[in-house]
């Protein structure tokens, strides 16, 4: 039976919203790509990105996308808590905090007043943190003067401050999601735009990256340390997180997570931050990603005006440490008032390894879906967890962990679920993927490389990033491609060559009270 | 490590911010290939620029009565993608307590459950070589799948799906893995203290309400999610009155007509009408609940009644202003700005005001603080809170708040997905045609005195509930002073004070 159809409501053409002028906009729309009976196959050929590098190196990647009139901005800057080291871990995720607290101009009533309490201020810091390291017992009076001291310093400070100026440009016009994130080798600041006020993103950002100027510090170091009791102190999953990277990289910085240590956290002072900002940034150390309607001649129109005088900083210095080989299985339990959880993880190469496609499609072949070997045996046949994760980290630049999680089901243990885990990777070496389970992990892969293209801000977040891995944003969709070209005897091999006990890092979370020299640091 | 992270988001997120003479009109712009000419910086240069207004005409979903069903269209040939989307009102809300574990589970096992002719496996691995994302929830008083495929697998995927809610399996197996599932999550509940202490917090607000409901073990009895159980749910959701219908993507509406006609023809119409949600009754006393959990961070939630519903009335608009300047917009929302900026005491805090469609809501406060400050962030809040009542914002304020969402209103625009998928919500809720263009416009009408209105008779921090999820023993001093206080367990139940103090109305009483 046929059904009815009426058409409900018809307006002709579709209305113009109030705010926005009547005038069409030439529209930007990519060539509709008819049906076709295979899934297509993206090599990165077919994006039509604008490649734009400044006198002082600083490079764009412009990239016009259909859709309605937002532009997408990424800044990338290739600088994360791998450039860090014990004492003062935890000051890029600084820099990015203090990034936002304004400039010269922008966030201040009178730059050269705050300047002098700066220094006023960052003097008692200096004296508190002798009076800290003062031993056997500092001096408890001397300390509550001296942040008695910083805080009313602060506070005398606040009165030449605009409290979220840069925030309040960017909103006032309109933008969304503005926010940053650091990771282990990384900083990414972000934001969209309406795509006529684009222009206001060159302007702010550039005077961000020549004039910022770190306020308020004192208070965002305390805001920070919240930051961290809520994502690690207070959850169970950060806590174990944090503890199985820093079993299984103690050289490499991999083994601190990018929030820092409280300790450091607590004791970094503003001319150590500002100090690895200006050794860490600068437009030859910046990437940038500009995503959506945007003209790409504009954008490097206002990339030369705005960006282009500023002088190249130095090279950023390279991360040389590597972390030793690991000679036998390492464990880590955590103490805390929740139920058990568990990580193993695997010492793999970098990203841009030859085996990295291969291990990637194993994490699919493992957990991606209901009818993986991992799932089906531990949550749905077995039923010892209930859930199973994989992936591969914690950054991309080098070497990291392939790291298998599970949430353990009552009454079965940690134990019991690891066990499960090896037999079942045992025999995946031993009953290698069958033809059936590897086209379907490449179907949805294939698929995934059209979906990809469907959100600006993920594409700028894959260009650049691709960018700053491979020096070329191609690699991310040649990347997927070889993937693609797996076998079941490269899985066996992988296998073989990575899953070994000794390259095995294992860390557990049990239900119970931190013990003093728990590694897990559960405090 | 974003620098911001919202704890949770109660209502429509909208923006954050405003400075002064952002766009002073007279200013003379230099051309754009003026490339000599000296170019101001920073704020200077930030006052100087002049913005093109935006020419953008909206792509609008097109509604189609299609069998009997609502149906939204939009085209968007630039990716060879179709997006379907589907919701089905009823939702636990329409059902008595000892169906809550059955409609709970029903989204999952339409997923995963098998269909009469293909076992479970079979679906999934049809799924997987189609290369489909389907995908399901329950919220807004319904259950939502969705389909996303390639252009040349839309029937294919059309026809699995149809056949995954049409003639479902319910495969117990499968069903078993849900319920333990649900159970461990229950034995997990107070592992995570933000998602405990909201929890928590709707069933102290709510009570025995739908809202209120935490799925117990009683929910999850193997006879409460027997076959038989979810075929009686099956067939009062799954009927085509309560059905309606998105499309978009890369489909003309000729192209889209005919698979929905194909894949509708089966359904059946609903034998009658889905029974009302009840209407909650909200805790209206002032009551401090202390949840004990030994963590050097606590979690704070507190909110009270607001009886304003969702619709076009001013002072429903009002409130949205008033939510977005309160604790609505980020850094410079009234909250954030004074917790976090100027006093360093919290990473993430915002404000709660829900306007349901058909019920009141709540209007309160919710942050995580460091646990030796608890109690001065809670009065903290309450004072905030407080001084919008008594120093409400200006006009300027409120028109400043206004051209922030209106200068952001073309993200409302971004997918095609995204704009059915909004006029599927406002039909569900009977919000009229043209809801979010009135949305705008109602806004664009508040005045200082219209949120000074709404603020003044919905705002109550001398009703709200504070709930505390924390470490008792490391709290500051003054529990006692923000209310009769009780110590509350996970399961629900309260006890008489923790802390009387010396205060003499901090005594036992009845908390609701």
């Amino acid at each position: 039976m046929r059904g009815r159809t009426r058409r409900l409501r018809d307006d002709g053409a579709v209305l113009a919203i109030a705010l926005m002028a009547a005038a069409m906009p030439p529209q930007v729309r990519a060539q509709s790509t008819p049906p076709t009976s295979a899934t297509p196959v993206l090599d990165g050929g077919e994006l039509d990105v604008r490649e734009h590098d400044l006198d002082n190196g600083m490079r764009f990647l412009i990239l016009p996308r259909p859709g309605a009139p937002t532009v997408t901005f990424v800044a990338h800057v290739p600088v994360g808590s791998v450039n860090e080291s014990l004492g003062t871990t935890g000051i890029a995720h600084f820099v990015e905090h203090l990034l936002f607290k304004g400039t010269t101009t922008i966030g201040t009533i009178d730059a050269g007043a705050e300047r002098a309490l700066f220094d006023r201020m960052d003097a008692a810091h200096d004296s508190l943190l002798a009076v800290m390291g003062r031993r056997p017992d500092p001096d408890s009076v001397a300390l509550r003067r001296l942040e008695t001291r910083i805080e009313v310093l602060e506070d005398s400070a606040r009165a030449y401050v605009v409290p979220n100026q840069f925030d309040r440009i960017l909103s006032r016009n309109g933008a969304r999601g503005l926010n940053a994130s650091t990771s282990y080798e990384d900083t990414r600041y972000y934001v969209s735009l309406p795509s006529n006020r684009a222009k206001l993103w060159f302007v702010l950002e550039a005077d961000r990256l020549r004039n910022p100027v770190f306020r308020e510090f004192y208070t965002e170091r305390d805001v920070i340390a919240e930051e961290r009791r809520l994502r690690i102190e207070t959850s169970p999953a950060g806590l174990l997180y944090e503890a199985h990277f820093g079993t299984a990289f103690r050289v490499h910085p991999y083994g601190v997570p990018p929030t820092g240590h409280m300790d450091d956290i607590l004791t970094l002072s503003r001319p150590q931050v500002r100090e690895h900002f200006e050794r860490y940034y600068g437009p030859n150390n910046t990437t940038v990603a500009v995503v959506g309607d945007i003209d790409p001649d504009s954008a490097v129109t206002w990339a030369e005006r705005y960006f282009g005088p500023i002088e190249p900083s130095a090279p950023a210095p390279p991360v040389l440490v590597r972390e030793p080989e690991q000679r036998g299985e390492r464990r880590v339990e955590v103490r805390f008032d929740a139920e058990s959880q568990l990580r193993i993880g695997w010492k793999i190469p970098e990203a841009t390894h030859p085996d990295a496609p291969g291990l990637a499609m194993l994490a699919n072949l493992l957990v991606a879906g209901r009818d993986t070997r991992l799932y089906r045996r531990l949550v749905r046949d077995e039923r010892l967890a209930t859930a199973v994760t994989a992936g591969t980290g914690p950054g991309s630049r080098y070497p990291g962990l392939f790291t298998i999680q599970a949430t353990p089901r009552a009454p079965y243990s940690a134990e019991e679920v690891e066990m499960a885990i090896y037999e079942e990777l045992e025999r995946l070496r031993t009953t290698p993927p069958s033809p059936d389970e590897l086209e379907r992990v490449r179907t949805r892969l294939a698929a995934s490389e059209i979906r990809r293209l469907a959100s600006k801000e993920g594409l700028a977040f894959q260009i650049v990033a691709s960018e700053a891995l491979w020096g070329d944003w191609r690699e991310t969709f040649r990347a997927q491609e070889r993937m693609q070209s797996v076998s079941a005897d490269d899985i066996v091999d992988l296998l073989n060559r990575y899953f070994e006990p000794e390259r095995r890092t294992v860390a557990i979370l049990r239900r119970g009270e931190p013990t003093p020299d728990d590694p897990g640091g559960a405090r | 490590m974003n620098r911001f992270l919202l704890l949770l988001a109660f209502g429509p997120a909208v923006t954050p911010t405003p400075t002064e003479a952002m766009v002073p009109m007279s200013f003379q712009v230099p051309t754009e290939d003026a490339v000599t000419v000296e170019h101001p910086e920073g704020l200077a240069a930030v006052e100087a620029l002049e913005f093109p207004p935006l020419a953008f005409a909206p792509p609008e979903a097109l509604e189609y009565e299609v069998s009997g069903v609502h149906v939204f269209h939009l085209e968007d040939p630039s990716l060879p993608l179709v997006d379907v989307q589907l919701f089905l009102r009823g939702g636990i809300s329409n059902f008595p307590r000892d169906r809550l574990g059955t409609i709970s589970a029903l989204p999952y096992a339409l997923r995963n459950g098998g269909t009469i002719a293909l076992p479970p496996d079979s679906v999934d691995r049809r799924i997987d070589l189609l290369a489909l994302q389907v995908g399901v929830g329950q919220g807004g008083g319904g259950i939502s799948l969705s389909l996303n495929a390639l252009t040349h697998r839309i029937d294919a995927g059309l026809e699995l799906l149809q056949e995954m809610l049409l003639e479902p399996r319910f495969d117990p197996e499968v069903v078993e893995v849900w319920r333990i599932r649900e159970l461990e999550r229950l034995r997990r509940r107070e592992d995570n203290p933000g998602s405990l202490a909201f929890s928590e917090f709707n069933r102290l607000m709510y009570g025995d309400h739908p809202i209120g409901w935490v799925l117990a073990e009683d929910d999850l009895a193997p006879d409460r999610l027997s076959r038989e159980a979810f075929r009686e749910s099956h067939a009062e959701i799954l009927c085509r009155d309560r059905l309606i219908v998105g499309i978009s993507g890369d489909l003309t509406w000729d192209q889209a007509e005919e698979r929905i006609l194909r894949f509708l023809e089966p359904w059946p119409e609903c034998e009658h009408e889905l029974p009302k949600p009840p209407r909650p009754e909200l805790r209206e006393d002032r009551g401090v609940f202390v949840l004990p959990k030994a963590l050097d961070q606590s979690t704070i939630v507190m909110a009270g009644p607001s009886g304003i519903q969702q619709g076009d009335t001013q002072e429903y608009f009002a409130s949205r202003v008033a939510n977005y300047l309160l604790g609505g917009r980020g850094f410079n929302s009234r909250i954030l700005a004074r917790i976090r900026t100027e006093e360093g005491l919290t990473y993430g805090a915002a404000s709660v005001w829900t306007t349901p469609r058909r019920s009141d809501g709540i209007a309160g406060a919710f942050t995580a603080t460091r646990a030796d400050r608890t109690i001065q962030v809670a009065r903290l809040l309450l004072e905030i809170l407080g001084d919008f009542r008594t120093s409400p914002p200006q006009q300027q304020e409120v028109d400043e708040a206004v051209e922030e969402i209106a200068n952001g209103y073309v993200f409302a625009f971004e997918s095609p997905a995204q704009i059915v998928s909004r006029r599927m919500v406002f039909r569900a809720q009977g919000l009229p045609d043209g809801w979010l263009e009135r949305y705008l416009e109602g806004l664009r009408e508040v005045t200082a005195e219209d949120v000074r209105t709404a603020v003044r008779d919905h705002l109550h921090p001398e009703h709200m509930t504070i709930l505390i999820v924390g470490d008792p023993d490391q709290l500051d001093s003054g529990l006692a002073t923000l209310g009769p206080v009780f110590e509350l367990t996970a399961e629900g139940e309260f006890h008489p004070p923790v802390d009387p103090g010396s205060d003499p109305d901090a005594g036992p009483r009845s908390p609701r």
